[in-house]
C-alpha cells in the first residue's frame, strides 16, 4: 500500500475501530497515529469521541463499532 | 443506570450483558484518557483495556462503593497508557495522577429523540458518504478501511474522504436541527 494520504485521511484512519493483533493476540495501534503531529492526534480522538456517540446512537443495541468489533473478538475466543 | 449490576452476568462470561457494560461506560473511558491522546492510540487502549477487564471481571471485588466495575475500568485503561507511554520513555510528571479525576459532565447516552434526530440525518446524506459511513457502522470494526474502499470500488484516499464528509454533514444536520451533540469538526 504506496498512496500517500494526507493529514486528513490519517486522522481518519485513526478513528476508525478496525485495529490489528499482533502475534500475543494484544491489540496493535494504528500505524497512521505514529504519521500524524499533537494535532492531528487530538483531532482524531476528538472525531472518534464523535464518531463513537454517533454510531452507538445509529446502532439498535446502542454500541459503537468498538463495542461490536470488542464483543466479535470476545465471542470468537478471546 | 447501574453498571455494577452486571458483574454478576459478566463474570458468568455473558458477553452480551458486556456489550451493556461497553455501551454505559465507553464514551467517559475515553474521555478520561484525552490527557494521553497525544502520545498513545487512545483506540487500542480502549480496547485492549475492556478486553482485559472481561478477562477479569471475576476478580473483582466489590468494596461497598458504587460504581465498582467502572473504577476498575478507568484504573486498567490508565494503567495501560501509563505502560505504553513508559514503554517509549515519554512518560511526564503528574502522568500517573492525570486521568483520576474524568470529566463525566457528557458521559450520558444519546436520549431516544437524539437517536432519531441522528437517524434522520444519517438517512439524508448525500449517497456516497452515506454508503461509506454505512460500510463502517455494518463492517464494525473488523476489517481496514483498505479492504471497505477495494469493496466500494474506491481508492483509499477517497473512501477516507467521503467518511470524513459524511461526519460533517451529520454534524451539519444536526446543527441545523439546534444539537451540537456531534457537532462539526474543529
Amino acid at each position: 500500500m504506496t498512496e500517500k494520504r494526507d493529514d486528513e485521511a490519517l486522522v481518519e484512519e485513526v478513528v476508525s475501530a478496525y485495529r490489528e493483533r499482533s502475534v500475543f493476540g494484544e491489540i496493535r495501534p494504528s500505524p497512521a497515529f505514529y504519521d500524524l503531529d499533537d494535532d492531528g492526534r487530538l483531532r482524531a480522538f476528538e472525531e472518534a469521541n464523535r464518531a463513537r456517540a454517533m454510531e452507538s446512537a445509529l446502532d439498535p443495541q446502542g454500541l459503537s463499532t468498538t463495542a461490536h468489533a470488542l464483543l466479535a473478538r470476545i465471542k470468537a475466543g478471546r | 443506570m447501574d453498571l455494577d449490576a452486571l458483574l454478576p452476568a459478566i463474570v458468568a462470561g455473558d458477553a452480551d450483558a458486556f456489550g451493556r457494560f461497553i455501551a454505559g461506560i465507553e464514551l467517559d473511558l475515553r474521555r478520561s484518557l484525552r490527557p494521553f491522546a497525544t502520545r498513545v492510540d487512545i483506540e487500542a487502549v480502549v480496547q485492549e483495556a475492556l478486553l482485559r477487564v472481561w478477562q477479569s471481571a471475576a476478580r473483582i471485588v466489590p468494596d461497598g462503593r458504587p460504581d465498582v466495575l467502572v473504577r476498575f475500568s478507568m484504573r486498567v485503561a490508565r494503567n495501560l497508557a501509563i505502560s505504553e507511554i513508559r514503554k517509549k520513555k515519554e512518560l511526564l510528571p503528574g502522568d500517573d495522577e492525570v486521568a483520576d479525576a474524568y470529566d463525566d459532565s457528557e458521559g450520558a447516552p444519546p436520549d431516544p429523540m437524539l437517536r432519531r434526530l441522528i437517524h434522520d440525518c444519517f438517512e439524508k446524506l448525500p449517497p456516497q458518504p452515506k454508503m461509506v459511513l454505512g460500510m463502517r457502522l455494518e463492517n464494525r470494526g473488523a476489517e481496514p478501511d483498505l479492504k471497505l474502499a477495494e469493496e466500494a470500488g474506491m481508492k483509499l484516499n477517497t473512501f477516507l474522504q467521503n467518511v470524513t464528509r459524511a461526519r460533517k454533514l451529520l454534524g451539519d444536520c444536526l446543527e441545523h436541527r439546534g444539537v451540537s451533540f456531534i457537532g462539526r469538526a474543529p
